[in-house]
């Protein structure tokens, strides 16, 4: 069913917005919870409360860190921004869920939990393809977007002899919590910017 | 070091400070606050620095003054949100100095909003059954139109002579109905936002509202 074909139902875009957006809202929730559980099973000692740096292999994608920053960003470039941070989580997250798998210490509860927001990210990326699919269709952003965020296009992170940096698991939930919020808040602005008249 | 004795006052070097909060009203500012220790009977001075995730730049507090003593402000230009700040105070006396235990803050998680504005209550009828309606504004400063910052509402009702509040979830709407009403009842009406993962503001200031008498009123029950 495509969007011109008559007598095709079409959900509406702010509708979109709002699935896009409840379903990062959960994987943010649940990244917390997982963050916060692994803290209590791992890192009893608050020591870990004074440590500043978090190896994020993300870190290397410039996401606007601030109001006045996101608002100058274009549509097209708030988009690609949270199409490559939920690229850039596709494999890390699935590798997560596999070591959870093995550790015995972490409950099964959290490692359940481990696979669902994997999946959750999946479908969310498919997700914010559509809506971008939708807005380029409907001329809200340009077609320059298509074919420019494939997981190659991401830089790893290497340390000094070039070798890919593992990121502990605890650096991994640390910077995920982080990136779904980032996510979760890039679509919202995206949607006040093009469907305002919708709870903005 | 050994103490300094004059006029009979022990003199040490100052206490340990203690950084004790940060909050940030709009995800645009924040202001962290501490508590001073001893100051050793001497004049201490506080100094406030912070490192930003990733960088090894010593940064001295921007404002010591906008928020207030023992305090510092950081305005929109100073404030990034999803980058952890490394904070550290240092008490120094003619004694020597002290430093505060690190602090360490991501101004994503220390939201706590302004009460909401405007809350007005009208009493109006449905079928000649007078009902609430509540409404409110959003706190001046939150950009909430841009999609930087979404709240939620809770608001709460009580009869002006009884003890007990009723709470009701509001999500983000800023228009809540409120029915089966008290005959001739006096309501007292609250309302306080809260973003996605930060704190609860203070409830608004009261609103009153008073229900006219009306019939098959026997007691009530709260229906959304």
């Amino acid at each position: 069913c495509s969007y011109g074909q008559t007598g095709c139902h079409v959900i509406p875009l702010a509708d979109l917005f709002d699935r896009v957006i409840q379903h990062s809202s959960r994987i943010h929730g649940i990244s917390s919870d997982l963050h916060s559980e692994y803290e209590q099973y791992f890192v009893p000692n608050k020591n870990h409360i004074g440590r500043i740096h978090h190896n994020c292999h993300t870190s290397t994608i410039q996401t606007p860190n601030g109001k006045q920053k996101a608002q100058k960003l274009a549509r097209e470039e708030l988009t690609e921004v949270i199409l490559k941070l939920l690229v850039a989580w596709r494999d890390p997250l699935w590798r997560f869920h596999q070591n959870m798998v093995h550790q015995e210490d972490f409950n099964h509860f959290s490692s359940n939990k481990s696979l669902e927001m994997s999946n959750m990210v999946l479908d969310l990326r498919k997700g914010v393809e559509k809506v971008a699919d939708r807005l380029q269709y409907l001329g809200e952003i340009s077609n320059s977007l298509s074919g420019r965020f494939s997981p190659d296009a991401l830089v790893p992170l290497t340390d000094s002899s070039g070798e890919p940096r593992a990121m502990s698991d605890h650096d991994l939930l640390y910077c995920f919590r982080r990136d779904s919020d980032k996510v979760q808040n890039y679509l919202k602005i995206l949607k006040c910017r093009i469907v305002p008249e919708n709870g903005c | 070091i050994l103490p300094m004795v004059a006029q009979g006052a022990r003199h040490t070097p100052p206490g340990k400070p203690n950084v004790t909060i940060c909050r940030s009203p709009e995800k645009e500012t924040f202001t962290c606050r501490w508590e001073t220790g001893y100051d050793g009977g001497l004049p201490t001075t506080y100094s406030f620095f912070y490192r930003k995730e990733n960088s090894e730049t010593l940064y001295e507090c921007p404002d010591y003054k906008s928020s207030g003593n023992n305090s510092c402000f950081f305005n929109k230009d100073h404030t990034s949100v999803w980058v952890n700040y490394n904070i550290t105070v240092v008490a120094t006396n003619a004694l020597g100095s002290n430093s505060s235990d690190p602090f360490v803050v991501d101004v994503a998680y220390i939201v706590e909003p302004h009460t909401p504005e405007n809350l007005t209550v009208v009493v109006l009828k449905k079928k000649d059954v007078p009902f609430l309606r509540v409404s409110w504004k959003p706190p001046r400063n939150t950009d909430t139109r841009l999609g930087w910052i979404t709240l939620i509402y809770e608001i709460r009702v009580k009869l002006n002579d009884t003890p007990k509040w009723e709470v009701h979830q509001a999500q983000q709407q800023k228009i809540f109905n409120i029915f089966s009403l008290h005959s001739g009842g006096y309501y007292m009406v609250q309302v306080r936002c809260k973003p996605d993962h930060g704190f609860w503001s203070e409830w608004s200031p009261t609103s009153y509202a008073k229900v006219p008498d009306y019939i098959h009123q026997k007691w009530s029950i709260w229906v959304l």
